[in-house]
Formats: structure tokens, sequence, C-alpha cells
């Protein structure tokens, strides 16, 4: 009995994996077939035939996925850099401080993380198109909406706790509140900081409303976006589709692989009580 | 803790002042644009205008216009009395237009100024019409156009109350949304939960594996959602889709283009599509809280004599209760939102068969520039959301919050 149970349990592991990883993988080979064999009988052949590097390089340097990748970086990065010192400050007032309308600013907090993006959308249109923001990087700061609530949330938990201890005696030292953030309450957040940080990023990767409505210019589209505007109405280049998905989706995988105790954790925190 | 000064208020500034332009702000405005007749692309309604207004460029311009026109056309009319009714209309013109000459933009203007405009436009359009009749303008086809112009330069409130959430009641395409939303959330987080759970309760026997498990399931949920929707639209591809090929094989469906050009298997296949991006999401949520039950418990029970089954039921449900809930809130609203995904993926179709709420308002709002309506399509969906929230809050209880 028990044999079986342990058996099923890794037959169902085994499928998880395969179905999990099946779409990867069947992009990655299809990214070296050549057009012919993409709408030709090659179709469903696991190995290329004539394997080409040209699905690569048109994407490289015609379709300028590169400057896709580039853009993304400054926006998730932006995002990341002013968000968590947004957040850790706001994060820190709720953690230590005793205030009216705490429990208010919670729930709004809590509320806020759960608007549709689609009605931030349109007022946030006209007011960068009036202000004359569309098609600049200026997208960062609605990108605030879905990233500042969950990174004040995951941020509280972790402040909660570090003990309270360490801050009063630096207050005797004489301290200012400033001070004690950065000097003391800082280095022993930094662990959940970071993870703050790692959801932030992907979060701000992974944006496609706000990049598509904004930025309509080329120049300035994120990956998703640069991606998704690969299949147009007229004609659907799997080839060049299958490699670009495969290139951008390799800085995932090393967040992915470097980070996943930060990510795990920062899932968790932001979402599950202990 | 300590009472709040002033100073302790600039650690929250920053984070408010984001929340109340970015996120409080916009919905409030939406509101707004729920009671107007708001389209971008229509000069006359592509602002909020609760009374009339006067859209002096266009004015200039056209009175500019019209001004020239005419006196070009002057030497043609042969009549002396037409002559002179021609510069009267021009005199009246060069009246009006000299008030307005400083004037940029959409202002307002008096209940006269507006009459004084609208009675030009009155005594000038026949007798252009007559004019076209009796001469050969050289403008003859521009200007009572142009005339239309001046018309329109007067703006009337585009203001309709609640027309606008009265279309919606009726309009079958927010009926069909509402349903394609209601379906495709229920259905993918019934899934993900369902194989999430037992992907947790599995992962949280230690077996050996347990990393590469936990890495493969972060990159579906890791990469982004747009992309996803790409990689799930070339193994659905109608002729050279390998997922497609595999179903039709199968027998699941008659031929391979079915999965993305039949309804109903257009909104499986975007379903199937979200499941496989957002189980291990599902799973890991789930699995913290499994690690969190004690082992004793699990022991107390086998020795009150408990089987697996109703140790489950017994110890692992009720424990694991508000985990599953938060995880459950999280995913439905995340589905109940869902855009990128079908956007990408069928753009709504076949037949508006696979098109939420969003897509609908994003359509309305982007694709017709109908801000008004659009804005009425994203309410439902705010409606539906903040239901949603409260149920699962009123059964979570405060213990949400509590903790901070």
């Amino acid at each position: 009995m028990n044999r079986t149970m342990k058996l099923a349990g890794v037959l169902l592991v085994a499928v998880f994996l395969i179905a999990m990883l099946f779409p990867f993988f069947w992009i990655f080979i299809t990214s070296f077939k050549s057009t012919g064999e993409i709408y030709g009988e090659g179709a469903f052949r696991v190995i290329p035939r004539e394997p080409t590097l040209q699905n690569y390089l048109t994407v490289l340097f015609e379709k300028g996925i590169l400057n896709a990748v580039k853009n993304s970086f400054i926006v998730a990065g932006t995002t990341t850099v002013y968000i968590i010192a947004v957040a850790t400050l706001c994060a820190y007032a709720i953690s230590r401080f005793e205030f009216r309308g705490k429990n208010l600013l919670l729930g709004l907090i809590l509320a806020v993380s759960m608007f549709p993006q689609m009605i931030v959308t349109g007022p946030v249109y006209n007011l960068f198109h009036d202000l004359g923001l569309t098609n600049s990087y200026a997208v960062v700061l609605p990108y605030s909406t879905i990233t500042l609530p969950t990174s004040v949330w995951i941020l509280v938990t972790h402040f909660n706790q570090i003990p309270l201890a360490l801050e009063e005696s630096a207050k005797i030292d004489g301290a200012s509140a400033f001070q004690t953030l950065y000097k003391i309450v800082f280095p022993l957040a930094a662990p959940g900081v970071f993870t703050t940080a790692i959801i932030v990023f992907i979060a701000a990767w992974n944006e496609f409303l706000l990049t598509v409505t904004l930025n309509s210019d080329v120049r300035y589209h994120t990956v998703p976006v640069a991606i998704s505007f690969l299949r147009t109405q007229f004609e659907i280049l799997w080839g060049q589709v299958t490699a670009a998905t495969t290139i951008v989706t390799i800085p995932t995988l090393l967040v992915v692989l470097f980070f996943q105790k930060q990510i795990v954790s920062g899932l968790i925190s932001g979402s599950v009580k202990e | 803790m300590r009472r709040m000064g002033w100073k302790g208020f600039l650690f929250l500034l920053p984070a408010l002042a984001l929340i109340a332009v970015f996120s409080l702000w916009p919905v409030l405005q939406s509101l707004t644009y729920t009671f107007f007749d708001y389209r971008l692309n229509n000069q006359q309604k592509s602002g909020l205008y609760l009374s009339e207004r006067f859209n002096a460029d266009l004015f200039n311009e056209t009175a500019f216009y019209v001004g020239m026109f005419l006196e070009e056309d002057l030497p043609s009319m042969t009549d002396g009395a037409d002559v002179e009714e021609a510069k009267r209309l021009l005199a009246d013109l060069q009246r009006i237009s000299g008030q307005y000459s400083e004037e940029k933009g959409v202002i307002r203007i008096s209940k006269e100024q507006k009459e004084e405009i609208e009675q030009f436009y009155k005594a000038a359009k026949p007798k252009l019409e007559e004019w076209n009749r009796k001469y050969a303008l050289k403008n003859g086809e521009n200007l009572p156009l142009l005339l239309d112009d001046i018309k329109d330069s007067v703006i009337p409130s585009n203001f309709v109350g609640l027309d606008n959430y009265k279309k919606a009641f009726t309009d079958p395409r927010v009926g069909t949304a509402v349903w394609n939303t209601v379906l495709f959330t229920a259905v993918s987080v019934f899934f993900e939960f369902l194989f999430g759970l037992a992907l947790a309760l599995i992962m949280n026997k230690a077996f050996i594996g347990q990393g590469p498990v936990r890495t493969v399931s972060l990159i579906p949920w890791a990469i982004p959602t747009a992309v996803a929707a790409l990689m799930w639209g070339y193994l659905y591809d109608g002729s050279f889709g390998v997922v497609a090929k595999i179903f039709e094989q199968v027998g699941l469906i008659q031929s391979s283009t079915d999965l993305l050009q039949s309804p109903g298997w257009a909104m499986a296949a975007t379903i199937i599509a979200d499941v496989w991006k957002t189980t291990p999401y599902m799973a890991l949520l789930l699995l913290a809280g499994l690690q969190n039950i004690s082992p004793s418990l699990y022991e107390a029970a086998s020795i009150d004599g408990a089987n697996k089954w109703q140790s489950f039921v017994r110890v692992t449900l009720p424990l694991l209760k508000p985990s599953i809930l938060v995880a459950l809130l999280f995913r439905t609203l995340d589905a109940f939102r869902v855009f990128d995904l079908i956007y990408v993926l069928t753009g709504g179709g076949p037949g508006g068969s696979t098109e939420t709420l969003s897509v609908y308002a994003y359509k309305a709002m982007f694709g017709q520039t109908n801000f008004g309506y659009g804005s009425v399509v994203v309410m439902v969906m705010f409606a539906c959301v903040a239901a949603i929230a409260v149920i699962f809050v009123k059964i979570l209880g405060t213990n949400l919050m509590e903790k901070n």
C-alpha cells in the first residue's frame, strides 16, 4: 500500500514536470527549425532536420528584441529601486509607529492591490497624454499600482519580525528615526527587502497593459509587448516568436535559479499568514 | 510602539502620494467618465463637458477659411443683392470672430455669444446653398462643410447621467463578458486548486528532487503572461501546433483547427494555459501552509487510530483553511481580472466567446476610444471584484489583518 502510494506520487510528479516543461521544450526546438520545416511536414518533428540560427539572427538584428530587453531592464530596474525606497519607509512607519487611521491605511493598501488594473489605465492614459508623457519611461510611475501594495505588505511582515529592543537602544544612544531605519533596521531587514525587490522586479518585468496603452512607440516597448507584436493580424512567424521567447526566457530562468528561496518567501509572506 | 509625530508622517508621504495619484484618483476619474458620452475620436465629445463649451481653436481656424473663401467667391456672384448679403455675412463673421481671436482651446461662453454664433449659422447656411445652385462658385463644395464646423464649435454638454449604465444592462455583449469571466474564473481556479493541493501534499513529503520541482514550478509563474500566451498560441495553432495535433489524434477534437476556432474549445484552451501558468503558484502557497502544521498532530491522529484519509480531512484541511482561503482569494481576483492571456491568445474570439470584462473594456476604451462606455464595463468588473473580496474577507474574518 505504502509502496504504491509512493509510486503514484512519483508518477504524479513526473507528469507534472513533463506538463510544465514540455511547452518550453517544444518552443526551444522549434526556434532552431527553418521556416519551411515549421510550416511543412517537419512541424511535428522533434529534432530539426536542418538546424538553423536564422530565427535568432532575425529577431536579434531585425526585430530589435534586444532593445525591448534593454527597455525591460530600465523599466523594471527603476520601478524596483523607487518602489523599494517608498515601500520601506511606509512599511517601517506602519510596523513601528502608532497612529490614527493605521487600520484604514492597511485596508486601503489591501484594497488597492485588488483593483482591476483596467480601472487605472484609462485616466492614466489621459493624464499622460495631456502631460506629454506617453512614449517615455514615465510609465514606471503608474507601475506603483501593481507593485506598491504587495511591497508594503511583504515588508511590514518582515519588519514585524525584527525585535524592537535594538531600535530602542539606538534611540537611547540618540539616533533619529531616519538613522535608526538606515543603520539598524535596514541591515537587519535586508533579506526581506531583497525578497521584495525580486518580486517587484518580476512584476514590473511582466507588466503588459500599461506599456501597451501608454507606450505605443516601438522604441519603448518592453519584452512582453514587443513579443506580442511579433504576431500580427496577417502573419504569424512562429520561428521568430519561438526564438524571441527563448531569448527572453533566459533572464527569467536565471532569476528563478538564483533567487528561488527569496521568491518563495516573498510569495508566502505577501499572502499567507503564519 | 511610539506615537507618530509629524516626522513619522514623512515616512508615509511618498507612498500616500503615489497611491493617491495612480490608484485613487484614477478610480474616481473612471467613475466620472461613466456619466459622460466621452469619446476621444469625436471633437465634440473628447472632454467631460457638464455644461456647454466652445471650441475656440476650431472656430478661429474655420472662421478664417470661411471668410477667405467667401471673399474669393464674391466676384463670381452677379446679382447685386446677393453680393450685398454676402458682404453683410462677412461683416457679421468678422465681428463675431473678433471676440475670440485671443482665445485658445475649449472655453466657456455666455448664452448670448452662443446664440449669436448659432444665428449666424442659421442665416448663412441657406444662403450658401442658394448661391451654390445659382452660381458656379469656386469653393462651392467646401464652404457648406466649413460652415458646419462653425456650428460644431459650440459643444453641447455630453453629460448623459445614467444612460451608459442603462445601455450596459441591456447590452448582450456585457452579459456574455460577465458569463465568460465567471466561467473562466470558476473553472481555472477550481483546477488550479485541485492540482495545486495535490502537488503541495506530495511536495510536503520530503523526497529527493524537491528542489528541482520547486525550480520548475516557478518558471511558468515567472515568465510574462503575454509570452506564455504566445507560446500556447503556437502550441494550439490549427495547422502546426503540437498540442492541437495531439488533441486531434486522441480524439478530443475532430480537426486541429477546432481548438482555437470553436467557441467552447477556445475557452477550454485559455483555461488550460492559465492552469499551466498558475498551478505552481497555488501549490507553493498551499505548501507553505502545510509546512506550518506540526507533525505531532498527525502522530496524535494516528495513535487515535485515524487512517490517512481521516487525518487529511480532520487535521490537514481544517488547519490549512486559512492558507486555502487566502490562496483562493488571490487567485480568484487575478483570474477575474484576466487580460494579457486572453488578449494575446485569442483576442476575445472566436466571435466573442472568450471575451472577458477586461478585454471588452479595453476594446471599448482603446479600440473604439469610447471611454464613457468602456468605463462602465470597468465599473461592472470593479463591483464584481469588490463583491468577491468582501465575501472572502468576511469568511476569513479579521485574521487577515490581525498580524499587523
